[in-house]
């Protein structure tokens, strides 16, 4: 396995570590932006593997994947979060979730450009998001995180990856009379 | 987990099955009152409860199910009748069984909640009334068989007679048993010639307990009844009695004779040979044995045992062991049972279907790096595998009939409520299918079966109006069909009344008033969520949530529900259900670059796309297949529409079939067999129609499984 999962101990020594007030991010690259989710969401972060394309799905939706024998969706974040379609390069990674629905949890992955690394962000560096100004959904915004001067966007993992939302979508796809060319 | 709570889970199982088994006993004693074997039955049930509940302390249970007990003792040895009140009574006697069960693990140690007690005190109140003239009746039949012993005595001959000794444990009167009632049984099977007592063992004074048996029974009985029946009498008692029956010394030549006729691939061991002939029972055999197994001396012969214990005359078994020194030994096959914990057998799928797979990914390897040698032992190696796979999903195979037999409660009692007369039919039970889906199975059925008595079936006085017979029916059947379970639910009630659920779904927005719709479309609108056409909810159905419920959760299972009616004359309810939810034998395709899945069961052939042959009709998507018009899909163009394809060379048709709709799917290239494991895709997929799952390949990569019906469905349609 060449995967670069994050060990679970280590995350949990460094929690400890860290003082109460300030919440660990994992940051990375989408679209040529920096975002972060809070590492307590992330499960793995797992190398590329052949993604198998699932038809009359939302371009966002990449695929699924095999995930030591599970069935995993993927979703690509660029798109999903209104740019284009990420162009799989060297340095592309599957950021892997779970997000709940209906008391049921599901592992999802997030298809990202570049891994970067993890943060300690102090809770008086976070602020509210803003109401504008971001080309990114509102509602998908948990924070804004300060890093010495710049601001990384938080993501609300729950809102962008929402199961309920995807399978909706999907299924608005799905209805559009698919002409027939036989 | 001690020993104790262990065994209370085993007890919890065992006293469902027992009231389970009560419950159809009972059912089933409704059409044949006679059926001695049967109320034996659901004697057993509550004799067992009882028995089990008095080891837990369940005190409420053993003190109900007494009563019962005694009432169904009276019934077997034929002292009160059996009759459709008293059935309906032991059937709510029954009900406050398991739901005192389900208090006393609730609750252990406390009294009775109110209700339950007062409506335990009801039933009890219910059973006895009658149990006064009853009684009557049983002493006068007694006194009428003492009688005729007596009449008879003169010419009785001892030496014709079976010789049963009994002897009862001390705590025979504490387990429950009551040594009259058994001879009182014995009596309808032949006559007591003599009875002797012996009391020698009551002890005297103080060291007389009341509670304590103390008796021993010698009975010399004429009967025609052999010897299993005549232990059988006493299978109840067995745990708290000695019991030796020895058969009448007339007998012996006969069984002489037959043990000279068994035929010799038949003998395998003494015991077996002697209880197949009659002269013994399996339980003598088996004390014996124990005997055996436990005395000190080493190995003593079988034969020696069985003679010291008195059951069997030493001129037998001479000639028993004769007979089996003639031919060789044999080991017997017994059926056994082993109880599994499913979620055991659940993890041993789950492997099975990772051995499939690396199974699958070492064939790759092989072939790729071009072993030949290597090539014949994964040839044995998969083979192997798949019979694994299939002896591993039969463990999890249970027939539907039990399913099936629990709704002959429901129809009774719902048809009682509404006042209609319903018969339900069974057939196909012995049809076999996985156990998850027929847990799942069962509350949509239920579900179906209360709609069809509740609106399906007219009352009586409707019927004889509508110039039918008076008792309705409804049928439910199962059986295999092309790699499927099939479940029908046929009534012969009022039918659907298209006008009116066309009507409603208009109102209700479901389609638009000018969509052109076929019956049977029509029909299937029932299942879409809100719509009733029931105007009054009753108590069990007619809220409009159930139907769409149940089609999700066939869906769930990767099953359909079609449902066809004819006005006035009954409807019929179509299941279609995979026969398991975990591996299947896949065909696999590929078109546009990706590999699909189709269940191997539904294809029916495959060929070359011959367009110009074919007379294909590209506005209509049929193709003339060998004279038959077929529809068609093409994989590719359905899976990415707005894509432009080129022309491509060599494209193949395969037909695929679903009950009785086929289709031709054009793949791009044929893959050849492939063993599936049945991934779920999840929840962001189960919107997409056409895809019913996905499996791993042994290459690691994913394919998708494809949803035949539902494909099927779109091509019918468009």
């Amino acid at each position: 396995m060449n995967d670069l999962s994050i060990n679970k101990d280590q995350v949990r020594s460094h929690e400890t570590a860290a003082v109460e007030q300030q919440g660990q991010y994992l940051t990375f690259l989408v679209a040529d932006e920096a975002l972060g989710i809070a590492i307590n969401d992330v499960k793995e972060i797992i190398e590329i593997t052949s993604i198998t394309r699932v038809p009359m799905t939302p371009d966002y939706i990449r695929g699924v994947i095999n995930l030591r024998g599970n069935v995993v969706p993927v979703v690509d974040l660029s798109a999903r979060l209104g740019h284009q379609v990420s162009e799989l390069s060297k340095r592309s990674c599957i950021v892997l979730v779970e997000v709940s629905c209906n008391d049921e949890k599901q592992s999802l992955g997030m298809l990202v450009d570049q891994v970067k690394e993890i943060l300690d962000i102090p809770e008086d560096h976070i602020q509210p998001a803003p109401t504008f100004g971001t080309n990114i959904r509102v509602e998908f915004i948990q924070a804004m995180g300060r890093v010495e001067d710049e601001f990384i966007i938080l993501l609300e993992i729950s809102r962008v990856l929402s199961v309920s939302e995807l399978a909706e979508l999907s299924l608005m796809t799905a209805a559009e009379p698919a002409p027939v060319l036989a | 987990m001690n020993d104790l709570d262990a065994a209370l889970i085993t007890f919890t199982q065992e006293a469902q099955e027992l009231l389970d088994e009560m419950e159809s006993s009972l059912l089933v004693l409704e059409d044949t009152p006679d059926d001695a074997e049967v109320i034996n039955c659901v004697f057993r049930a509550m004799h067992t409860i009882k028995g089990s509940s008095g080891l837990f302390g369940f005190n409420h249970i053993v003190s109900f199910t007494h009563q019962a007990e005694t009432v169904l003792d009276q019934v077997r040895d034929g002292s009160r009748q059996i009759d459709a009140q008293l059935i309906s009574v032991l059937l709510d006697c029954r009900d406050h069984t398991a739901r005192l069960l389900a208090y006393s693990l609730e609750y252990p140690d406390q009294p009775l909640e109110e209700e339950l007690q007062r409506n335990g005190e009801l039933l009890s109140e219910c059973l006895t009334p009658t149990q006064s003239s009853a009684v009557k009746g049983q002493a006068r039949t007694e006194n009428i068989e003492l009688e005729n012993t007596s009449e008879e005595k003169n010419s009785a001959d001892l030496n014709g007679n079976w010789l049963i000794t009994l002897l009862f444990k001390k705590d025979a009167f504490r387990m429950g048993v009551d040594p009259l009632s058994f001879i009182r049984y014995l009596k309808t099977l032949g006559e007591i010639r003599a009875l002797l007592l012996f009391d020698k063992a009551v002890p005297e004074g103080d060291e007389f307990d009341p509670e304590s048996c103390y008796l021993h029974y010698k009975i010399a009985f004429s009967s025609e009844a052999d010897k299993q029946q005549i232990e059988d009498v006493f299978e109840f008692a067995a745990d708290d009695c000695e019991i030796k029956i020895l058969a009448p010394s007339a007998k012996s030549v006969e069984y002489l004779a037959l043990l000279e006729d068994l035929p010799e691939d038949e003998i395998a061991r003494l015991g077996e040979m002697l209880v197949k002939v009659g002269v013994l029972t399996v339980n003598d055999v088996a004390r014996a044995l124990h005997t055996q197994g436990s005395s000190q001396e080493e190995c003593r012969p079988l034969g020696e045992i069985l003679v010291e214990q008195n059951v069997i005359q030493p001129k037998i078994i001479e000639q028993a062991i004769k007979k089996q020194q003639q031919v060789k030994q044999k080991v017997s096959s017994e059926s056994n049972y082993i109880r599994v914990d499913s979620t055991k057998l659940g993890h041993l799928i789950n492997l099975v279907g990772e051995l499939v797979i690396s199974g699958a990914a070492m064939d790759l390897m092989i072939e790729k790096s071009g072993l030949d040698e290597a090539e014949e032992v994964s040839a044995t190696m998969s083979s192997l595998v798949s019979n694994i796979r299939d002896t591993a999903l039969e463990l999890r195979m249970v027939p539907i009939g039990e399913t099936f037999s629990r709704f002959r409660r429901v129809v009774r009692d719902v048809s009682k409520e509404l006042g209609k007369n319903i018969d339900l039919e069974i057939t196909g039970g012995e049809t076999e299918l996985d156990k998850t889906v027929v847990e799942k199975i069962n509350d949509p059925l239920t579900h179906l079966i209360r709609n069809s008595l509740d609106h399906g079936i007219e009352s009586p006085e409707q019927r004889l109006a509508a110039g039918k017979s008076e008792q309705g029916s409804i049928h439910l059947n199962a059986f295999h069909d092309s790699g499927h379970i099939v479940i029908q639910i046929v009534d012969d009630g009022a039918g659907l009344n298209k006008d009116k659920i066309l009507e409603k779904a208009v109102a209700k927005g479901i389609v638009t008033e000018e969509a052109n719709l076929s019956d049977q479309e029509i029909y299937n609108l029932i299942f879409a969520a809100g719509l009733s056409t029931k105007k009054q909810a009753s108590d069990l159905s007619g809220r409009g949530v159930g139907m769409d419920v149940v089609r999700r959760n066939i869906e769930g299972l990767r099953g359909s529900v079609n449902i066809d009616s004819i006005e006035h004359q009954g409807t019929k309810i179509t299941i279609q259900l995979p026969l398991t939810l975990a591996i299947i034998d896949g065909f696999m395709v590929g078109a546009d670059g990706e590999r699909y899945i189709i269940p191997l069961s539904m294809v029916e052939e495959c060929v070359e796309m011959n367009e110009k042959e074919w007379q294909l009709d590209a506005v209509q998507n049929y193709v003339n297949l060998r004279g038959s018009a077929m529809p068609y899909l093409k994989l590719s163009e359905y899976f990415n529409p707005g894509k432009q394809f080129g022309k491509r060379s060599r494209q193949s048709l395969v037909v695929v079939r679903v009950g009785k709709e086929r289709a031709g799917f054009v793949v791009d290239e044929l893959h050849g067999e492939q063993q599936t494991v049945i991934k779920p895709l999840g929840q962001i997929f189960e919107n997409i129609e056409g895809l019913s799952g996905a499996t791993v390949l042994g290459d690691g990569n994913v394919a998708l499984i494809l949803n035949v019906k539902s494909l099927i469905n779109k091509v019918t349609v468009v």
